[in-house]
């Protein structure tokens, strides 16, 4: 079973009297399995908030289908287990921050005591226990964001979307919000996360999906898309030494400016001949290094091909 | 599921409270009933009571104080249906806010129970509003008449349901246009305009029209357009005065717009992409 599973989900959008029509997602289908925190990452109108809405039966899709814990989103009792922090949440200016979480507690399923217990707890997870008696109206934005986190977790939900949930609070309050997620994950809870900052969904993410245009670009754990396959930085004990002589056309060198070697291999054969040949030649070799790049410069790179190739 | 629905009305009580049009109107009915207490131990109606006794008949002083309740809570009902179509249109709309409408459907509550609720909650405030008005004025009335006419207290039902159809035709229009000008707009325009025409065109102008089209059309609006008019006139009075339904085919009609309305907006609001 999948927490998450979509089937070619797309949804098409008509604005302007269906003048204008916008692929807002396009054949998307992902499998995502309970107990993993999933980033859904992708630049400005690429679609990740749609995804999020299409599957709490938000906005309909136009093709395709998605089930959210083996139940079609369709049934909207299956959204007992399901919590949802929206990007703009809006609360009843007359509520407070107390009664926010009773009344979506409340249409959640819960009640009563165990209510009450929840919304102390939740409350004190975001750091809002003197806030709880004061009307939302006076919250400032990362106050809104920690009483949105609180909402999506009211009902202890199996399954957890969150979009943009670190919007507008400071670096303190995200490193809270970063510990209560891997908290959830601990109770293996799932967690969607649409983000643009990356380097925080590469702290906590098991897997991320790359959206572009509405299109899934990439999908897989940021330990592969981070790896660049062949690619290896070899320290030498020296750092004078002609290295042209060791390239051919299965392996490129390059010279850094700290005298280490940049090498792009065919396969690891071609660098373990390479190997052999600089220690055939009293070459001491201090360290081999597989070459990684950050999520961002994977990102960057992987949304700037296909802005090539959509040309 | 009945509780989701319910939840939705607790809620949108609580929204209407905090509007404070509703609380206005609460206050000014408190001001109104004060004010009966005040003339009723000022002037000396035990005379005119002594005269209703004297003449010994038990209709005369039903009469008197069924015309007397009447007198007092037409103005009001008629102020209460304004302030309440005025602070009930944006109910619907502000639920469809972005932001807000999102987190509503994340919860485990259909799109009808979400509606449903909206509806009965617009329809549960306007009740008290109106309940606590009419409870008041029968109670102070029958008081010094010593007569209790209960038939007085339908008169809570009548004006709660010409509501109920007005709000029907404001849900509709919220749920089609996302706002609430218009709902507004159309509900006054029936309330005040339209359906007093109507009903006098039906009962007093019909014989005079000539033209037969005219008076096939001006039938066919009559019977389609909510009969307000009837509802807070002629059938709220015969109900106060213990005549019962005198005619059923007002109020048919008009629960029928009721139905197509409010089934027509959950149908618009179960297709809706937000
Ligand atoms: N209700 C709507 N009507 C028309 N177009 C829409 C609607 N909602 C979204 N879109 C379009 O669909 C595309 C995807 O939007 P979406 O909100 O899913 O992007 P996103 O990835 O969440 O962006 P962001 O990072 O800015 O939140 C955009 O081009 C947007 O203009
Ligand atoms: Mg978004």
């Amino acid at each position: 079973m999948f927490a998450i599973e979509t089937n070619s989900l797309s949804k098409i959008y008509s604005t302007s009297f269906g003048k204008k029509k916008v692929n807002a997602l396009s054949d998307i289908s992902l499998k995502i399995s309970p107990g993993t925190i999933f980033g859904l990452l992708g630049p400005n109108g690429a679609g990740k908030t749609t995804f999020v809405k299409l599957l709490l039966g938000i906005t309909y899709p136009t093709f395709g289908s998605g089930l959210l814990l083996n139940k079609p989103v369709s049934n909207y009792l299956v959204k007992k287990k399901v919590g949802y922090l929206p990007e703009n949440h809006k609360y009843p200016p007359y509520l407070k921050g107390r009664d926010v979480l009773k009344f979506f507690g409340r249409l959640s399923g819960i009640s009563g005591k165990e209510l009450e217990v929840k919304i102390g707890e939740l409350l004190n997870a975001v750091k809002l226990t003197e806030w709880g008696n004061v009307k939302v109206k006076a919250y400032s934005k990362g106050m809104m964001q920690r009483l949105g986190l609180a909402q999506a977790l009211i009902n202890d939900p199996e399954l957890i979307f969150l979009d943009e949930p670190t919007d507008g609070v400071d670096p303190i309050g995200r490193k809270e919000i970063r510990d209560i997620l891997i908290e959830q994950k601990s109770k293996s809870k799932t967690i969607l996360l649409n983000s643009h900052l990356l380097s925080e969904v590469e702290m906590i993410t098991d897997r991320v999906g790359i959206l572009n245009k509405g299109k899934l670009l990439r999908e897989g754990s940021v330990k592969e898309l981070t790896e660049k396959k062949e690619e290896y930085k070899i320290k030498l004990v020296e750092t004078e030494y002609n290295y042209g002589k060791y390239s051919d056309q299965n392996t490129l060198i390059a010279k850094n400016s700290d005298g280490s070697l940049s090498v792009k291999v065919n396969d690891v054969t071609s660098l373990n001949l390479l190997v052999d040949a600089l220690r055939k030649d009293n070459i001491l070799i201090k360290e081999i290094e597989l070459q990684k790049s950050t999520l961002e410069e994977m990102f960057i790179s992987l949304i700037n091909e296909s802005e090539k190739n959509s040309l | 599921m009945i509780k989701n629905v319910w939840l939705i009305t607790l809620f949108t009580l609580r929204e209407a409270m905090a509007r404070k049009v509703f609380l206005f109107f609460a206050g000014i009915s408190l001001i109104a009933l004060l004010g009966l207490i005040l003339v009723f131990s000022v002037v000396g109606i035990d005379t005119f009571v002594d005269i209703a006794n004297q003449s010994g008949s038990k209709g005369v002083i039903r009469e008197v104080v069924n015309s007397i309740q009447l007198i007092i809570i037409n103005p009001l009902a008629g102020l209460c249906l304004l302030l309440a179509i005025f602070s009930s249109a944006s109910f619907v709309p502000s639920m469809m806010e972005k932001g807000n409408i999102d987190l509503l459907l994340s919860k485990p509550i259909s799109r009808d129970q979400l509606l449903l609720g909206k509806y009965f909650g617009g329809i549960l405030v306007v009740f008290l509003n109106i309940l606590f008005l009419v409870i008041g004025i029968w109670i102070i009335v029958s008081l010094k008449f010593a007569y209790w006419n209960y038939s007085f207290l339908y008169v809570s039902i009548t004006i709660t349901f010409a509501f109920a159809v007005l709000y029907s035709i404001i849900v509709l229009l919220g749920v089609a246009t996302r706002g609430s000008i218009l709902g507004m707009m159309i509900a006054y325009f029936i309330f005040i305009l339209l359906s007093p025409l109507l009903y006098a065109y039906f009962v007093e102008f019909k014989s005079v029209i000539e033209n037969d089209v005219l008076k096939a059309f001006l039938d066919g609006l009559y019977y389609i357009v909510p009969k307000t008019s009837e509802l807070t006139g002629i059938i709220t009075i015969n109900l106060a005065a213990g005549k019962g339904v005198t005619e059923y085919q007002p109020v048919l009609t008009s629960l029928i717009f009721l139905i197509l309305a409010i089934g027509f907006s959950i149908y618009l609001f179960r297709k809706k992409d937000f």
